[in-house]
């Protein structure tokens, strides 16, 4: 066991798949020669060549596409998008023939593309979104939100091995601030697999990404009250864990789902909408949910903080649900 | 009052509205010379000259990109996209600008852009001819949506949408385009955003639909009349969305069955369950269902109507809250 700040660990395993798999390689902006923009494949191109280790130009459609024709012809490409929301620039590409060509023609697309998510450090409304929800929606398209070290790699060897696309969020604000112990050897942790972050009776608190440690500090402080917070971190949010949190959700009869992302048409629906349908009768409270607001991510920091769900924000949550 | 098609309806909005309001104006592929595929632009061209109904080229960017300058120089644009899943080229612009100019510019600068497209399946069309795409528009922050059902709407809404200093997105559901028809009010008629329409009262289950799915759900009100009165809540506008009228109704049946043809995870009709789930709950008798599309890229016509939300499957649903 080393340990590894988050982004060392996606930039292990990666570097790991690329010394074990000559199909994998790397393509995105500034990737090869200055190391990507967050230094995640620094390095790579010194030791894998410019020919696996691919700058493009800034063109996410084409990127995307490569990637799926390169995919088809037996690679296993792993895109980089400089900044998650440039992805929508791709998006027709990814949505049109990325996810519906296995069902087209029954070609396997293994891509995965890997998007630095989410803000907290006034990156304005083109550097700091979570978009996962919008892509939950389209059939054909599997998405890893990893919170830990380990998950970051472990699921990103996953999303390597997976015959799909993959939509890799890894969240910007974790880069550097999380530490933990990662494993040296090689391992892939499971997609639709939720992670118990801390176990607890009298609320379930469902998320994924850097909410995790939001939720973390703010179970800290319902302990204080005498109230205690079960944490669920979902690691992928397609496939989803509904067992594990429907599971969680009859235990507690208490459910708070929380995300970065904005609140309409947000993934948190979704989990509201199966609790209601498949746990009502065990349900003491109505399924909180807690999200960023309906705008564009602020720039200025007051207000970037007044946008981003708060441990203040959570704690009031969880509270009220305690109350009811 | 005259009867006329859903199509008929929307091409008497556009002679009303561009003869009303000289900055109001069309654009896409095939709406002058041709009139439009389905014939909702027919005439304007005639009408109105080139310069007000424009012939654009293949290229749906192209026709967002343009319309969003236009409005910048005070033109209220009209765009037709194609079909559904024709608009996917556009969506970095919809996305990254046309939901986020208002905040950027500080509010100075408005944006009455209307994006018009038929969708929806059941026509027997080929692939990207049948989708559903609602929900990435309402995650969009910055962008209105609505849905008509009626020729009355159809008119009405898209007459609200040209007038609204906003972007709004009107998904039209092209199976009724000619199926369907209706008494439509003659000259200026405007149905508000954001008020939803009590299609048929009852007050033991209430059917949530929107476009193609509200006739399919009165249907299935018919099919259940002796056994359970049924009460249909057309939302006409997904946002703004009318919570009051949602709620309102919850509280009066105490059983929701929520139909909706995009396929399941993370659509729109999530967000109407988890909405009541968080605030209905103490009305509710059972549990929210339900009845959607399934989680696979639109399928080819030949086994469309397995894809579809069918009567039976909504009244299945119904019949299972009755017996919860």
């Amino acid at each position: 066991m080393a340990e590894l700040t988050y982004l060392q660990a996606i930039s292990d395993g990666l570097r790991g798949e690329m010394r074990r798999d000559k199909r994998v390689f790397v393509i995105g902006e500034d990737v090869g020669v200055y190391g990507g923009a967050f230094k995640v494949t620094l390095g790579f191109q010194e030791e894998f060549g410019p020919w696996r280790v691919l700058d493009a130009p800034l063109a996410e459609t084409a990127i995307v596409a490569g990637c799926t024709g390169a995919a088809i012809m037996g690679m296993r490409p792993v895109a980089e998008m400089q900044f998650a929301d440039f992805i929508s620039c791709g998006w027709d590409h990814l949505v049109t023939v990325a996810a519906k060509q296995f069902y087209r023609a029954g070609t396997p697309v293994p891509i995965v593309v890997r998007l630095p998510s989410g803000g907290g450090f006034s990156g304005g409304p083109f550097h700091s979104q979570n978009p996962e929800s919008s892509f939950a929606h389209i059939p054909g398209i599997k998405i890893a939100c990893p919170a830990t070290p380990e998950d970051a790699k472990g699921l990103l060897i996953s999303a390597i091995e997976d015959p799909n696309p993959v939509l890799y969020f890894e969240h910007k604000h974790l880069y550097r601030r999380i530490k933990a112990e990662v494993p040296e050897e090689r391992y892939a942790t499971p997609f639709g697999k939720a992670r118990v972050h801390r176990e607890g009776d009298d609320i379930t608190l469902v998320t994924w990404g850097a909410m995790v440690y939001t939720s973390e500090e703010a179970a800290a402080q319902l302990d204080d009250d005498g109230v205690s917070v079960e944490i669920l971190d979902l690691r992928t949010i397609v496939p989803w864990d509904r067992e594990a949190v429907l599971e969680s959700a009859k235990k507690t009869s208490k459910v708070m789902v929380l995300h970065e992302d904005t609140r309409t048409g947000g993934f948190g629906a979704e989990i509201a909408a199966t609790i209601a349908e498949e746990a009502f009768e065990h349900l003491d409270a109505p399924v909180k949910r807690l999200a960023a607001p309906d705008t564009p991510v602020p720039f200025s920091p007051p207000l970037e903080k007044a946008f981003i769900p708060q441990v203040d924000d959570v704690v009031a949550g969880l509270r009220e649900l305690a109350e009811y | 009052m005259s009867e006329k098609t859903l199509v008929e309806a929307i091409n008497e909005c556009f002679h009303v509205e561009l003869e009303r309001d000289d900055s109001v104006m069309v654009m896409g592929e095939d709406v002058g010379r041709a009139g439009g595929v389905f014939r909702a632009t027919a005439g304007l061209r005639d009408r109105f000259g080139p310069d007000r109904c424009v012939d654009t080229p293949l290229a749906e960017a192209g026709i967002l990109g343009s319309a969003i300058g236009l409005c910048m120089a005070g033109w209220r644009p009209v765009c037709e996209m194609q079909y559904d899943a024709f608009s996917y080229p556009c969506l970095d612009q919809l996305i990254t600008h046309v939901g986020r100019y208002r905040w950027r510019t500080g509010g100075a600068m408005e944006f009455p852009l209307t994006i018009r497209m038929p969708y929806g399946g059941g026509v027997r069309a080929p692939e990207l001819h049948d989708d559903s795409p609602e929900t990435y528009y309402v995650h969009t922050p910055g962008v209105k949506v609505a849905i008509p059902s009626t020729p009355a709407d159809a008119k009405g809404l898209l007459a609200a949408a040209i007038r609204e200093p906003d972007p709004v997105v009107i998904l039209e559901p092209k199976l009724h385009y000619r199926t369907m028809r209706g008494e439509v009010p003659d000259g200026e008629h405007v149905t508000p955003l954001g008020k939803a329409r009590v299609a048929r009262e009852g007050s033991d289950v209430t059917l949530v639909a929107y476009g193609s799915m509200v006739p399919l759900s009165e249907q299935a009100a018919d099919e259940l009349a002796g056994e359970a009165s049924v009460e249909v809540l057309d939302l006409r506008s997904l946002k703004p969305l009318d919570e009051d009228a949602l709620l309102a109704s919850a509280a009066k049946t105490g059983r929701v069955v929520i139909v909706q043809e995009a396929p399941r995870v993370a659509g729109f009709g999530a967000e109407i369950a988890a909405i009541l789930a968080e605030k209905a709950i103490l009305d509710l008798r059972s549990p929210v269902l339900r009845v959607t599309g399934y989680d696979v890229p639109y399928p080819y016509w030949q086994i469309e109507d397995a894809y579809m939300p069918s009567v039976e499957r909504v009244t299945d649903a119904v019949r299972k809250l009755l017996r919860f």
